[in-house]
This record gives structure tokens, C-alpha cells and sequence, in this order.
């Protein structure tokens, strides 16, 4: 494929063939900062160049480029736009990298009473910020398994919520007249509430998730609280019981990549023996532990809640303080409230 | 499938039988959800979770269900006689609650009221499978009740003597007592989630060795550590069963010596005090402390006057009735609370409606003098 073939305007043609890039190969491997230095031009337009020069070149090459597959480059640029949900304590977002990610599975888990729950409920809150504020403006999934969500704690969480964003206005109260969708019972009413008393309720739900976010679009979270309580009965065979969590992974890892949604999974903690004593450990198993792109565990640290970052592709092992409070999960307020890398 | 609408959501909560420690439970005991009362042995969780069966029958405005209650036990003896002195002493103080029930039913006699005790079902269990095949039987005893309440309040009391003496201490044995727990739970959050229940369920606790700190800290709650008795104590049966329960809540004993007041030396004055902490809870985000006081009419926060004056005023008719008011201040309270526990309380109110008030009004100086509860039971 030669240069003077590529879709771009004569001038850059010429530029190029004069400077000794005449076929597809020269372009291939130079960086669009080196092209926009070259040519005095700008870096979007190198990259435009770039672009047009890699499409048209899977087009012909016989190498076989798999229809639809994405460069890492175009990725990449994906990802810097990708939204991320704040989890209002700024430590915990700063370890995620902004906050949960719309396309990634997040799993959190940690002891009982450490506040799963209530990041759960926050995070449903969280995603209904509208677009001017900052937020998602999308509607929450709660997928309740073990019967923790209060309606009374959710509310209350909504209004701190609507407190904090309405009070960040200039002009408090045009802003609170000028937006009364804005409310703590508009809040609730936009998170779609699922309650499920046992494994087979919670598959059927997982599957039925694909056609029912399909019906509701702006859906841009789904919390399950918590994926492991149905599973930890006795199965009586654990190949069953690892099939339906293999299948239910595999459904949960497709909705973000389909739907651009966050998935968040909560999970507990159970003793593992090994080497003579117990470690705690999260549950469902090592199996398990490969269907999440991120996993966070959260426990005590002298009376401070703490996230640690297990695992993730892209950020560090860090860990963060935070605190649960009245109007949710808020940064810490201790002393020595700082992130430690790991 | 269809999601619920969270606006019509709103559970209904079971009150306590005193309003300051309703307002630090936000109400009481959540239905649909299950609460886990851990205790030291004595500190009153089975006074608690009887007090419950009867504050269930109070029709809604008065915080209560208007439900009957089942009462599943473990442990032996059966209070049955507790029973029946706090349903006595209910009635009264409800009379009119249970005055218009009976009114509706009969109207020829006036003198038969319905009794609380027949509203509350008792079902003893030896073992963790006898609980489990108990519960799938209930599912009927839920759709028809036998009587014209509905069943709303399960109790179980306690969860943790079904275990401790079944199962060893080896991997495989726990793996299995920990699959029990969530087949347990899963069939009684169901059986909450369909019919609307509160449940509640008492706990034992086992001493600490161990640090409880870091990421394989065990340590539940924000509470530094559970104190009880003076010893460091955690809730039994493990984090396993800490998973299964929505809401957990402590009751904290200590035995506090008062100071050298004691002249004469025999007699050393001890107090009680009984804490309720909140260890976790979905809907209770601070932890808090409430200290109880229990009496021989009900259990009630040490801050509730209206309870604290009936049982000021009981407590000295009593004394009164003895005769022993002479004796120094101290020694007399110990007296008073030692003899309380012999006699039955159910009779004592109709003897002793006569008399005077001075006497009412010294009694009351010495509970202000020793503010405390020298005896669990009265």
C-alpha cells in the first residue's frame, strides 16, 4: 500500500512523500509525537494520519486482523475517558484511580460490620450524580442476597448526598429551586431493588440482568451484596457448585464490556487453613478469585476502616483509610490519615 | 422478576419495651432481618429476648407488631416461670391493650382477659439438623396461624449451645458446622423476607487469646475490644456466623465494687452494670452504648425515670414489709436484694398497696444514693 493511496488531504501527502514516508510500513512504527515534530503539524492530526494509515492497512493485509478487535492504542485512549464512580472518600478513590471503573468488575470484601453494606449503598447513590455535577447521572441495580439494605439508612445517605452537591452552588437556593428532580426520594426511587432468597433466584436474576438492562439503559451499576451467601451452604457436589459460579463470572464479567457499567461484587471473609493456622481469607475459593478484574479488602486498623488494593491490572497494592459516617462512607477525619504503599 | 419499589419499602421494627433503648435502635428490632444478641451468661439476654415475645402482642402505635411470637430454646431450664411473672406485670401495665382485646372477643364476662402467654409458642431443640427440619415445619405454622395474630417474631435462644458440643475442632468438622450456619440463616432470612418476620437470636461469647488486629484480625465491629466481666471476650461460633446476621448487638457485666463506705465490714456493696453495645448494624452506623437495668417487671434503660420510679417505689414497699429498714443503708440494699430473689414478685404489688409515702420517699433516697442495680432480678 503506498502513501498516495491513504484518504488524507494532498498538502499532508505531499509533506509526507517529500520527507521520504512512501510507503505504509516507514509509518507504522514512528509515534504521532515524532510525525507532528517532523511535519510542524498537530498531535491529534499525526494521530488522525496514524489512524487512517493503520485502518487502511488491515484492510489489505492478508495477515488477518480479526474484524472488531481493537488496537491497545485505541484502548488506551478509551480508557482515559472511561467514567469512574466517586466513592465520596477521596483516599479510597485516589488508590482506585478515580473510583470504580464503568467497565471493570470490582469485588470488596472484608470482615462483617466493616461496612461493605454501606459502600454499597453509596456507590448506588453515587451514580445518580447528573452529569453537571460531575456523576454518571445513571441509574443503580441493588441486588440484594443477604437482606442488609435499610431503607431508612439509604435514604439517609441520599439526602447528605443531595446536601453535599446542592450546597456546593454558588447561589444556594436558585440552584436548589431550579433542580427539584434532585431528591432524596428521586434518589431511591432510581435504584432498582432486587431481593433474592436463594442460589437459583440469584442465577435466574444474573441471567435475566442481560434483557433487563437492555429494556433500562441508563442502568450504570450493578451492586450484588453479596454474591457468596447463597454459595457457601452445602453443595453436594462442589463441581456443581463451581460450574454455577464459572457461569455466573462469566455473565457478570460480560455486562460491563457490553453496557458500560460498573459491576460491584461484594464478598466475605472465611479462615483458611493452611500450614497449621488459620488466615483469613476471601470466600468462594481460588476460582473465584479469577473472575475480578479488581479486588479490595477492607479491614480494621486500630479502630480505622482500611481498603487495601489486592489486586488490580493497573494500580498498585496501596491501601486507605476511610470512615463511615451519618451521611455515609466520607474520608477519615484521623491524624494520621494517609496512603501507604504497600 | 421485578424490582421493588424502595419507597414502599419500610420495615417495621419491634420496640424494646423501654423508649431509650428503642431511640438508640433506631426504633427496635428490625423485621425481616436478623439480630444476634452476644452475652456473657447472665447478663440478661434470655430477660431481653422474653420481654420481646411480649412487647410483639402490642398493637403498632405502641410500637409493637400486634403479632404472636415463636420462642425456640436450647438451653435448660425453660423460664416459663419468668414467663408468666413478666406477662403478669405486662398485662397491668398495658391493661388497656389487652382490657379492648378481650372486650371485642366476649362481652358477657369482664374479669377474663386474654393472658400474653397464650399468644407465644415454645419449642425446644437438641441439635443443629432438629433446628433446620423445625424451621421447614414453621413454614405452615406461618401461612395459618393458630390464633388470630400472625406470627412476626421468632426467637431462638440460643444458637450457640446447638453447636458447641457437636463438632470438633478439625477442618473438616468446622467446614461442615459453617455450611450449617448459612443453611440455617438462608432458610430464616426466606422466611423473614416472605412473612415479614423479626428475628432475633442470643449468642454466647468464648475468651480472646489472640491479637484481633490487621488484615487477619478477626476483629468485628468497631468496639477495640469486648470487655465483659473484666475478660476480654468475642462473640462464639466465628466470622462464619458473624456473615449470617444482619445486625449484632452486645451486653457487657461488670461487676464494679463500690468504694470503702462499709463501716461495719461485712457487707460489700457490688453493682451491676449491664451495657448494651451495638457491634454492627446496617442501619446504626455509630456504635452506642446504653446501660440497662433490669428490674423484676422488665428491662429498661437506667436513664428511663418512669421505670426507674415503679421500681424505686416496689423495691421500698418491699423493705418495708421486712422490716430491716433500720439497718445501715448499704447493708440494707444488699439485704433487700437477696431477699427479692426468694420471693415470687407477682403477689408482692397487692399486698403492699398500703403504705405511707415517706417511706416511698426515703426508698427513693437510697436508690439516688446508690445509683445502680444490685441484682439482675429486681
Amino acid at each position: 500500500m503506498e502513501i498516495d493511496t491513504l484518504p488524507i488531504s494532498a498538502s499532508m501527502r505531499g509533506k509526507l512523500i517529500s520527507t521520504g514516508y512512501i510507503s505504509l510500513a516507514s509509518l507504522s512504527s514512528i509515534s504521532p509525537s515524532q510525525l507532528a515534530q517532523d511535519f510542524r503539524v498537530r498531535e491529534s492530526e499525526a494521530v488522525e494520519i496514524l489512524k487512517v494509515a493503520s485502518v487502511n492497512g488491515r484492510v489489505g493485509n492478508s495477515d488477518g486482523f480479526v474484524a472488531g478487535a481493537q488496537t491497545a492504542w485505541d484502548m488506551l485512549r478509551e480508557e482515559e475517558f472511561a467514567s469512574r464512580i466517586t466513592t465520596s472518600c477521596k483516599e479510597f478513590d485516589h488508590i482506585l484511580g478515580g473510583g470504580i471503573s464503568c467497565k471493570e468488575v470490582t469485588e470488596i470484601g472484608g470482615v462483617p460490620g466493616i461496612g461493605k453494606t454501606q459502600i454499597g449503598i453509596q456507590l448506588a447513590v453515587n451514580v445518580q450524580i447528573p452529569v453537571d455535577y460531575g456523576g454518571l447521572g445513571g441509574k443503580a441495580i441493588y441486588i440484594d442476597t443477604e437482606g442488609s439494605f435499610m431503607v431508612e439508612r439509604a435514604l439517609q445517605i441520599a439526602e447528605a448526598c443531595v446536601e453535599d452537591l446542592l450546597g456546593k452552588g454558588t447561589a444556594w437556593k436558585e440552584f436548589r429551586a431550579s433542580q427539584p428532580k434532585l431528591s432524596a426520594k428521586n434518589l431511591l426511587g432510581d435504584i432498582f431493588y432486587f431481593r433474592v432468597c436463594s442460589y437459583t433466584e440469584q442465577i435466574a436474576l444474573v441471567n435475566y440482568l442481560e434483557k433487563f438492562i437492555s429494556e433500562h439503559k441508563e442502568v450504570k451499576a450493578v451492586i450484588v451484596d453479596s454474591v457468596t451467601f447463597h454459595f457457601r451452604q452445602d453443595f453436594q457436589d462442589m463441581t456443581l457448585r463451581t460450574r454455577l459460579l464459572g457461569n455466573m463470572a462469566l455473565k457478570l464479567m460480560q455486562l460491563p464490556k457490553k453496557f458500560n457499567l460498573a459491576v460491584v461484587l461484594k464478598n466475605q471473609v472465611t479462615t483458611k487453613y493452611s500450614d497449621g493456622s488459620f488466615r483469613l481469607t476471601l470466600a468462594l475459593g481460588d476460582s473465584w478469585s479469577h473472575s475480578c478484574t479488581n479486588r479490595v479488602i477492607l479491614y480494621w486498623e486500630s479502630n480505622e476502616r482500611c481498603a487495601y488494593i489486592d489486586k488490580s491490572p493497573c494500580h498498585q497494592s496501596a491501601s486507605a483509610l476511610s470512615a463511615v459516617t451519618s451521611k455515609g462512607i466520607r474520608s477519615s477525619t484521623s491524624n494520621c490519615s494517609r496512603i501507604k504503599l504497600m | 422478576m421485578h424490582p421493588q419499589n424502595l419507597l414502599l419499602l419500610s420495615p417495621q421494627k419491634c420496640t424494646l419495651g423501654c423508649p431509650i433503648l428503642d431511640r438508640s435502635l433506631a426504633g427496635g428490632i428490625p423485621c425481616k432481618s436478623i439480630t444476634e444478641i452476644v452475652a456473657e451468661s447472665g447478663s440478661g439476654k434470655t430477660q431481653l429476648c422474653l420481654q420481646l415475645l411480649l412487647t410483639a402482642q402490642l398493637p403498632t402505635p405502641l410500637g409493637g407488631l400486634s403479632a404472636s411470637s415463636f420462642y425456640i430454646h436450647t438451653e435448660f431450664p425453660v423460664p416459663l416461670r419468668r414467663l408468666r411473672q413478666l406477662a403478669h406485670s405486662f398485662k397491668s401495665s398495658y391493661s388497656n391493650v389487652f382490657a379492648s382485646s378481650s372486650s371485642s372477643s366476649s362481652s358477657s364476662s369482664s374479669t377474663s382477659s386474654s393472658d400474653p402467654c397464650d399468644f407465644i409458642f415454645v419449642r425446644p431443640v437438641h441439635t443443629a439438623d432438629q433446628l433446620f427440619d423445625l424451621l421447614l415445619k414453621l413454614d405452615s405454622l406461618l401461612e395459618n396461624p393458630p390464633t388470630e395474630l400472625p406470627v412476626k417474631l421468632i426467637v431462638i435462644d440460643s444458637i450457640a449451645a446447638l453447636f458447641r458440643s457437636e463438632f470438633e475442632n478439625n477442618p473438616g468438622d468446622l467446614k461442615r458446622r459453617s455450611s450449617l450456619f448459612f443453611k440455617i440463616a438462608g432458610k430464616l432470612k426466606s422466611q423473614a423476607e416472605r412473612f415479614g418476620l423479626a428475628v432475633v437470636i442470643t449468642n454466647q461469647v468464648v475468651d480472646v487469646m489472640t491479637s484481633s488486629e490487621g488484615i487477619n484480625g478477626l476483629k468485628i465491629g468497631n468496639l477495640g475490644n469486648l470487655y465483659s466481666s473484666g475478660r476480654r471476650v468475642y462473640p462464639s461460633l466465628g466470622p462464619s456466623w458473624a456473615h449470617c446476621v444482619n445486625s449484632r448487638l452486645f451486653l457487657s457485666r461488670d461487676e464494679e465494687i463500690l468504694g470503702d463506705h462499709v463501716g461495719s465490714g461485712e457487707y460489700v456493696c457490688r453493682q451491676t452494670r449491664r451495657q448494651l453495645h451495638v457491634l454492627f448494624a446496617p442501619h446504626l452506623p455509630i456504635c452506642v452504648e446504653e446501660s440497662l437495668r433490669l428490674s423484676f417487671a422488665s428491662v429498661f434503660s437506667s436513664e428511663d425515670r418512669n421505670n426507674l420510679r415503679k421500681c424505686t417505689k416496689s423495691v421500698c414497699l418491699v423493705a418495708s414489709k421486712m422490716k430491716v429498714w433500720r439497718a445501715s443503708r448499704i447493708s440494707l440494699v444488699v439485704v433487700i436484694a437477696n431477699q427479692l430473689q426468694m420471693l415470687g414478685y407477682g403477689s408482692m404489688e397487692n399486698d403492699l398497696q398500703q403504705e405511707n409515702l415517706d417511706l416511698c420517699q426515703r426508698g427513693k433516697f437510697w436508690f439516688h444514693f446508690l445509683p445502680g442495680d444490685t441484682n439482675r432480678r429486681g
